[in-house]
């Protein structure tokens, strides 16, 4: 168990001060909003409940998590409310499930998203972490299960995925609280600011393609400068997505601009009206 | 006593018949009454429709060729044009019919939900392919402009049908799709489908059976005056030169034409490791995007792991994932042998 | 007319963008996801294979692979599934008995008369003490007692084969019968959780995402025999299956019967889903993409907590605001008379001739009418209005009030002085596995469609079958017994 913060992080703000109160459904006051995104079966709904002491029970298929989740909890004297997205496979396609968790993260802009994925199956699992990156630059990723990999023979390397992803990067086996700790020491971290995230975005787009989007990054970061997910917004105006095309015909992607150049001291005062 | 309990059953059976027969709105009579309505509107509308596709094929629209196409009589259709006329959709230039320019627009509108239903039945129903057209000739009578762009927004807006027409935009805008007659691609040259004519509809069934459909990519064999040979998929298709006027095509530029031809997943033995190539354009919408969102895109390595009880479906060792597919799906995705393996 | 209702899109700043994003499009067609979705697995490929290690042999003894093999190979996979389903099954009825029983003798033994003695207490009339206490409690609680034991033992149980990763190699397996239905694979999934509760099975129905096979899946979740329907099917067959044969193989055979009339829903609902794929709701069997998650040990107290929080609770509550008006309606149709006859009796009388038609008669009917809102009311309102009817003395609890006999053997006499046969006993099986949802899944299945025609076609069509099915075996069976 890593239950204990290790010396490096003795000069942490989180230090001493962190431990945590479980808040179950008391979502009053909160000062940071937290996405809970991940694949189906990757324990997601483990670690909500691990950090919120609800107990939510969501199945083995996608399309089951109907409705999100949220729960609360409180860590080194701030209360954070985390909302349990859908667990989906990708961010791309068409379905309810997953316009619901892709149009939180961009617009219901959570201080921090923490994204579940299986150890075992990483590879799969990265398809969304990588999607996901694209959208947020606050985001933490937490490598679950990583008691049934060690099963299987497997290890994860967590520097060389947070160097990769450039994001905090927490392995975990949630069943047994193992590395709960040192995620709420980063998700605390992401969301005061006190670690900027560098995040990796995608590199290995076919070239005729990752000309087009270029091209039309360029032309939304022209029309909104300074927004910190022009790409993403490009990527989505090219699937033809409706709510990106109504975002940029009202104006509402102004919104998430105002966000990203706000310091970060000031953001605990605008959470509490989010969502 | 007994009897006139009987008789206030019956006498409320009776209105609660009547209810049944003439409630406004839901009662049958109301809705015969609207039925009719309805179906004369339905009528109108293919008119313009059948004049907007004569204007785009430059032949002349006339009152006999509406009465063909709608299998009417001659003083039927010349009805339904004067009653055109009077609402200012339709011209007459002699024998002639032209549209206006509200004519035209209107005709785009019932097109845009003609070929956006027949998108939402490709890409997210299971609804046989031959039933495409027959569904979404329904449907356009019935969508409202407003229903067809909540639908658009749904499907993310698709700019063409899934036989590779353009679905008219919202402000009636129709852009032209590039392409030229499969008939007139040079021997050894290589195209890709991008439209196939789904009128009439036992041509576009035979067309289908041909394994014919948009984005399909083939090679030109042989090209004679009355058939052409063309290689797509692996396999040589044989089309006669009416059946083949039907298809267009573009050219592939060399740097973007798909190697080939390889073998689908379906064909793999059970253990035997191989790597994704391409998923075939026949594999549309949801389930394409399924398919990829499981992990499997070209360059994937796949592995068949397990065969339930008939053997279809089987379950597929994906990026560390157990996936069970159908035989229907693993006969879109093309693979060639493991090179790292062997 | 023309355009007038849309939005001019020169009229705002970015159309430009908007237009540039649309051509772009048009340039890319359809390779654009596929190329992006390309691009980041290669991303991901390079990532994890830079971050993962993995030591030692890789494919030497894989526990996983070695569990698939047995549970979906050619010889052990059906065996396995029926082995299993029938131990769920088996622990499910066995299980529940004693439960049931404790409940029943506090709800309906105990409670009930001392609320009816309370209600008499402070001058209730009788009419008030018959219709609340008579009628709304007694079914309520009737329902609790029946319902609520069996599905705390099966939902838990079904979760936990789900959460270990067993269901979806269920849906593995089945998934070519279902495949030949023209419906989706998932639906084998679908169809377990109405052996639970159908308005369960329909809510399940989510998980199949193409809209035809989910309505398919909907529409013949009924064909699964749910808990409600087990007690009945097990009474009846005891007291008719049973005793045609001797005395010693009669648990067998009953308990044989009980599984015929299951395996026979099952087999309909892939006739069903056949014959709707080929006419209502025409087309073919579409993709079936599936992940077969790794086998993870579950966690018993967590799943049972949250299993009779999420399903069983609410199943019971919805049941419950159903049978409740139910109960009224029992007591009512017992106690108002028309001419001195009840109207129990009025419509027992009347629709007897078209009951022994069909092989019922006119108790069922009505039984089956006041019933729909709850399955398991359906031998306690057979029994009281049998009483009523056929005016047996001695037994019973009152006009209008539900009752259950003391034994088999005693719920055979009633039957039997009300003129049952074996005829009816089979008959009532049959109907009691064809007939309309219990109204909680009919207003499910509205509020899962939203549709009135297809909650009608799932309401109407189990019921037309089920009197054409009762109404062949009935006329069958004249014909060769001559009876």
């Amino acid at each position: 168990m890593s239950g204990t913060p290790n010396e490096a992080c003795a000069t942490c703000p989180a230090f001493n001060a962190g431990h945590l109160t479980r808040l179950g459904i008391d979502l009053s006051n909160v000062d940071f909003v937290v996405a809970l995104a991940g694949n189906p079966n990757t324990g997601k709904s483990t670690v909500f409940n691990a950090l919120t002491g609800l107990r939510q029970h969501t199945g083995n298929w996608p399309g089951k998590t109907v409705t999100r989740a949220e729960g609360g909890f409180a860590y080194s004297g701030k209360r954070f409310k985390i909302v349990d997205l859908p667990g989906t496979y990708s961010l791309l396609s068409t379905s309810a499930d997953e316009e619901v968790a892709r149009d939180f993260i961009l617009f219901g802009k959570p201080d921090v998203t923490v994204i579940v994925v299986d150890a075992t199956r990483l590879e799969r699992n990265l398809n969304l972490v990588l999607q996901v990156l694209e959208i947020t630059d606050k985001a933490v990723l937490c490598v679950n299960l990583i008691d049934e990999a060690r099963r299987h023979k497997m290890e994860v390397d967590e520097r060389t995925l947070a160097r990769e992803l450039g994001i905090p990067v927490v392995l975990a086996a949630a069943r047994q609280r193992e590395g709960i700790d040192q995620l709420l020491k980063s998700m605390f971290e992401v969301a005061t600011g006190a670690v900027v995230c560098k995040p990796r975005r995608v590199q290995s787009i076919p070239p005729a393609v990752a000309k087009a989007v270029d091209r039309l990054t360029e032309r939304v970061a022209g029309f909104f400068p300074g927004l910190p997910n022009a790409r993403w917004v490009a990527m989505r105006l090219l699937e033809g997505d409706q709510r990106m095309i109504d975002a940029v015909e009202s104006g509402e992607l102004n919104t998430l601009l105002d966000q990203a150049q706000r310091p970060a001291e000031n953001q605990q005062a605008r959470v509490a009206d989010t969502v | 006593m007994n009897s006139t309990f009987v008789l206030i059953v019956l006498l409320f059976l009776l209105v609660v018949l009547l209810g049944f027969v003439f409630w406004p709105g839901k009662g049958i009579v109301p809705r015969m009454l609207l039925a009719r309505k309805e179906k004369s509107r339905a009528h109108l509308e293919d008119v313009l429709k059948h004049a907007y596709d004569c204007q785009y094929r430059s032949v002349a629209c006339t009152v006999e060729s509406i009465a063909g196409i709608l299998q009417t009589s001659i003083g039927n259709a010349s009805q339904l044009v004067t009653r055109l006329e009077s609402m200012g959709l339709l011209e007459r230039d002699g024998s002639a019919l032209h549209l206006t320019s509200d004519g035209t627009s209107y005709a785009l509108r019932i097109i845009r939900i003609h070929r956006l239903w027949e998108r939402y039945l490709a890409d997210e129903t299971s609804v046989r392919e031959a039933d495409w057209h027959r569904y979404a000739e329904r449907q356009e009578h019935l969508l409202s402009p407003a229903d067809a762009n909540a639908l658009a927004a749904r499907l993310s807006n698709p700019q063409v049908d899934p036989h590779g027409d353009p679905i008219p935009t919202a402000t009636g805008e129709i852009p032209i799709v590039p392409g030229r007659l499969l008939t007139a691609l040079e021997e050894g040259e290589f195209g890709r489908v991008v439209h196939i004519e789904d009128e009439p509809p036992e041509i576009y069934a035979q067309l289908v059976a041909e394994g014919l459909y948009p984005g399909l990519q083939l090679q030109m064999i042989q090209r004679r005056p009355d058939y052409v040979r063309f290689e797509a998929e692996g396999e040589e298709v044989l089309l006669a030169t009416p059946l083949a006027r039907q298809v267009s095509v573009t050219l592939i530029p060399e740097e973007r034409r798909k190697r080939g031809p390889f073998a689908t997943l379906t064909a793999v033995e059970s253990g035997r490791a191989v790597v994704v190539t391409a998923i075939s354009r026949a594999c549309r919408g949801q389930q394409r995007r399924r398919i990829m969102d499981l992990g499997i895109v070209p360059g994937t390595r796949v592995t068949p792991e397990l065969d339930s009880l008939t053997g279809n479906p089987r379950a597929y060792l994906v990026r560390g994932t157990l996936v069970a597919l159908r035989k229907e799906q693993t006969d879109q995705i093309f693979v060639e042998p493991d090179a790292g393996v062997a | 007319m023309s355009t007038t209702d849309l939005k001019n899109p020169s009229s705002s700043p970015t159309a430009s963008l908007l237009t540039e994003a649309n051509a772009l499009r048009w340039e890319m067609g359809e390779e654009y996801h596929d190329s992006l979705m390309e691009g980041i697995y290669e991303d991901a490929a390079r990532i994890a294979d830079r971050s993962v290690t993995r030591s030692g042999e890789r494919r030497r003894f894989n526990l996983d692979r070695a569990i698939d093999h047995l549970v979906t190979s050619k010889w052990t996979g059906f065996p396995f599934m029926f082995l299993v389903l029938a131990v769920v099954f088996w622990l499910t009825v066995v299980g529940a008995n004693v439960p049931s029983g404790l409940l029943a003798d506090l709800l309906l033994d105990t409670v009930h008369p001392m609320l009816k003695g309370a209600m008499q207490s402070v001058g209730s009339p009788w009419w008030l003490t018959g219709v609340l206490i008579d009628g709304a409690y007694l079914a309520g609680a009737w329902v609790v007692s029946v319902m609520l034991p069996p599905m705390a033992i099966f939902f838990p149980m079904v979760t936990l084969l789900e959460d270990f990763g067993y269901l979806p190699r269920v849906a593995f397996n089945l998934d070519a019968l279902y495949r030949r239905a023209g419906a989706h694979g998932r639906q084998a999934l679908t169809m377990t959780m109405g052996f639970g509760c159908n308005a369960a099975g329909v809510v399940a129905t989510r998980i199949i995402d193409s809209p035809r096979e989910r309505l398919i899946a909907i529409i013949t979740n009924n064909f699964s025999l749910c808990n409600g329907r087990w007690p009945t099917q097990i009474l009846i067959a005891s007291i008719f299956v049973g005793a045609m044969v001797p005395a010693h193989f009669a648990g067998l055979v009953a308990a044989g019967g009980v599984v015929v009339i299951a395996v026979l829903g099952v087999a309909l609902s892939l006739v069903v889903s056949w014959s709707l794929s080929r006419s209502v709701l025409r087309g073919e069997a579409s993709a079936f993409s599936l992940e077969l998650p790794p086998y993870r040990p579950p966690r018993i107290l967590q799943t049972l907590y949250t299993s009779l929080i999420d399903r069983t609770i609410i199943v019971l509550w919805r049941a419950v605001v159903f049978a409740v008006p139910a109960g009224i309606v029992i007591w009512l149709v017992g106690n108002v008379t028309i001419d001195g006859v009840t109207v129990a009796e009025h419509f027992v009388n009347w629709s007897n001739p078209f009951g022994l038609l069909i092989g019922l008669n006119g108790v069922i009917l009505l039984a089956y009418i006041i019933a729909i809102p709850a399955n398991e009311i359906v031998i306690p309102t057979v029994l009281m209005l049998t009483v009523l009817t056929s005016a047996i003395n001695g037994v019973g609890a009152g006009a209008g009030v539900m009752f259950e006999a003391d034994s088999t053997v005693a719920t055979a006499e009633i039957l039997r002085g009300g003129g049952w046969t074996a005829l009816t006993g089979i008959c009532l099986m049959l109907f009691s596995l064809l007939h309309n949802p219990c109204s909680t899944t009919i207003f499910t299945i509205y509020k899962e469609t939203g549709s009135v025609k297809w909650t009608a076609l799932a309401t109407l069509l189990p019921l037309g079958m089920g009197f054409v099915v009762c109404f062949l075996v009935a006329q069958g069976w004249r014909l060769i017994a001559g009876g």
